[in-house]
Parts: structure tokens; C-alpha cells; sequence
């Protein structure tokens, strides 16, 4: 966001693999709720009628969840941390026509 | 004469097409479905078969990591669901219960389609192997009523990709 591009290590597993952990700065989320314009939702009423991959929707969820990352990264960079372990990922309906899209993690400093 | 015949036919066309809407629309699903399925499975045939000759995937995250260079966090999100016609008569089967096919197909449909695209973004990265495999589903439904509120389901593919 904001034109800054921050590089941080993630992983979802217990560490950085390939590097030592050196502290832990503790939980960092991102959270993002959205909502799909009219038309959109037009057109994914029409993909209904066959099935299958609703792309309007892929689309959606895939946009929102890179912002909640995004969020989560500069979380943990106002942090001063250089890596996210243990990421999980959230999705909740909080309301009609509205998801959120909710990412969690370990803010480390690795070497 | 004509004129009669015409208010008929309209009689007849506003009866049938929308009693004819759920057939069409399941119809049109199963076609639609069986053919993304195939294409899925050649997919699965041409990238599936060369990531698993060099790619180990595995949900454990109990894997030896000396001499990972480059790991970086792989996510996949796809959102599916069934046409209108399946929703139909599955909301007829579920008067009796059982096993409602559609829905297994779409289901399936969603989860290796997405863990294919997760490895199809692992070999663009130039990842060697995935651990720690994760998938979530959840339902989503942008829909602004309760009316119109279709039931689509989202799977999120999510894991660490090593080289």
C-alpha cells in the first residue's frame, strides 16, 4: 500500500526455513472487510446459472486477502520485525453481503 | 385466428420456461461442470505429474529445513458454486437426505482445482517443495439480499513453499 513495498519472510510454518529465529516481537494480524459492487454481483448471479468457478468472486476474496497481508506487514514492520511465522488465515461472514478476510502471525526478527 | 394462436403460445411460453428454468439451468450445469472437470483433470495430468516428479508436498511441518535457501508463504483462494437448477433439486433431495451428488462434484471440484493453482504458483516461484499444506473452506455470500443469497463456497489453499 501507500507505494512502499515492504520484503518480509513468511512462512506458515514454525520458522523461517533457512534462518535462525532470533526473538519474537509477538501477534501481528491484518483484517479487511469487503463488500462487492452491484454489478459484480449481477454478473456472478448469471455465472449461476451453470456452476462451477465464480470468478467475480475469486477475484474479490484474492484482492482483499493480499490487502489484510499487506496490513499485516506493516504491522509487523512499525514493529521492526523482518519475518512472520505461523501465518493463519480467517474468512467470516460478518454480515449480509460483507466478508471479512482476517490473517494472523508471529512477528520475528530472524538472521 | 392468428391473434388467439399468439395469446396461447404466450400462455403456454410463461407456464413452461420458468418451470423449464431449473431443468435448463441443471442441465446446463452438469454440462458446464463435466467440462471444466476434464480440463482440471488434464491439468492435473501435465503440471500435477512433472511437480510431483520434483516437488514434495506434504502437510507436515515437521520437515528438515537445513539448506532452504528461499521460502516464502503460498496462498490460493477460489471461489465455486452450484448453478441454480442443482441448488433445486437438491433442496428436493434434501426433503429425503442422502448423498447430493452436485454439491460433491462442485466441492471437489474447488479443492483440487485450488490445490492445483497452489502448485502452479509454487513452480513460478521456483519452489522445490511445499510443506505444511493447508485448506480452509468457508461460505461467502456477497449477495445484498436474502432473496437472491447464492450459496457459494470458498476454499483457501494455503502453505510454505521452500527451495
Amino acid at each position: 500500500m501507500q507505494g512502499q513495498t515492504i520484503s518480509l519472510l513468511m512462512s506458515n510454518v514454525e520458522s523461517i526455513p533457512g534462518k535462525n529465529v532470533v526473538s519474537s516481537l509477538g501477534l501481528v494480524t491484518g483484517s479487511t472487510v469487503r463488500a462487492k459492487h452491484i454489478g459484480k454481483d449481477i454478473f456472478a448471479g448469471l455465472k449461476n446459472i451453470v456452476g462451477g468457478e465464480l470468478k467475480a468472486y475469486t477475484e474479490l476474496l484474492n484482492e482483499s486477502r493480499n490487502e489484510a497481508i499487506q496490513r499485516m506487514m506493516m504491522d509487523a514492520h512499525a514493529r521492526g520485525a523482518n519475518g512472520i511465522v505461523n501465518i493463519r488465515f480467517a474468512t467470516s461472514n460478518v454480515a449480509a453481503g460483507a466478508s471479512e478476510l482476517f490473517c494472523y502471525g508471529t512477528a520475528v526478527v530472524v538472521e | 385466428m392468428s391473434e388467439s394462436t399468439m395469446i396461447i403460445l404466450y400462455i403456454i411460453a410463461s407456464i413452461v420456461v420458468p418451470l423449464s428454468f431449473p431443468f435448463i439451468s441443471w442441465a446446463l450445469g452438469r454440462w458446464y461442470q463435466a467440462g471444466i472437470t476434464s480440463k482440471l483433470m488434464e491439468n492435473e495430468k501435465i503440471l500435477g505429474s512433472i511437480l510431483d516428479d520434483k516437488m514434495s508436498v506434504t502437510t507436515s511441518n515437521k520437515v528438515s529445513m537445513i539448506g532452504a535457501e528461499y521460502s516464502t508463504l503460498l496462498h490460493v483462494s477460489l471461489c465455486v458454486g452450484p448453478s441454480m437448477g442443482q441448488m433445486f433439486f437438491m433442496w428436493l433431495k434434501s426433503i429425503f437426505g442422502g448423498r447430493l451428488h452436485s454439491y460433491d462434484v462442485v466441492l471437489d471440484f474447488g479443492r483440487r482445482e485450488a490445490l492445483l493453482r497452489l502448485k502452479q504458483q509454487a513452480a513460478e516461484r521456483g519452489c522445490t517443495s511445499i510443506v505444511n499444506i493447508r485448506i480452509e473452506t468457508s461460505v461467502v455470500s456477497f449477495a445484498k439480499t436474502q432473496k437472491s443469497k447464492q450459496a457459494s463456497v470458498e476454499f483457501l489453499a494455503f502453505a510454505t513453499g521452500i527451495r
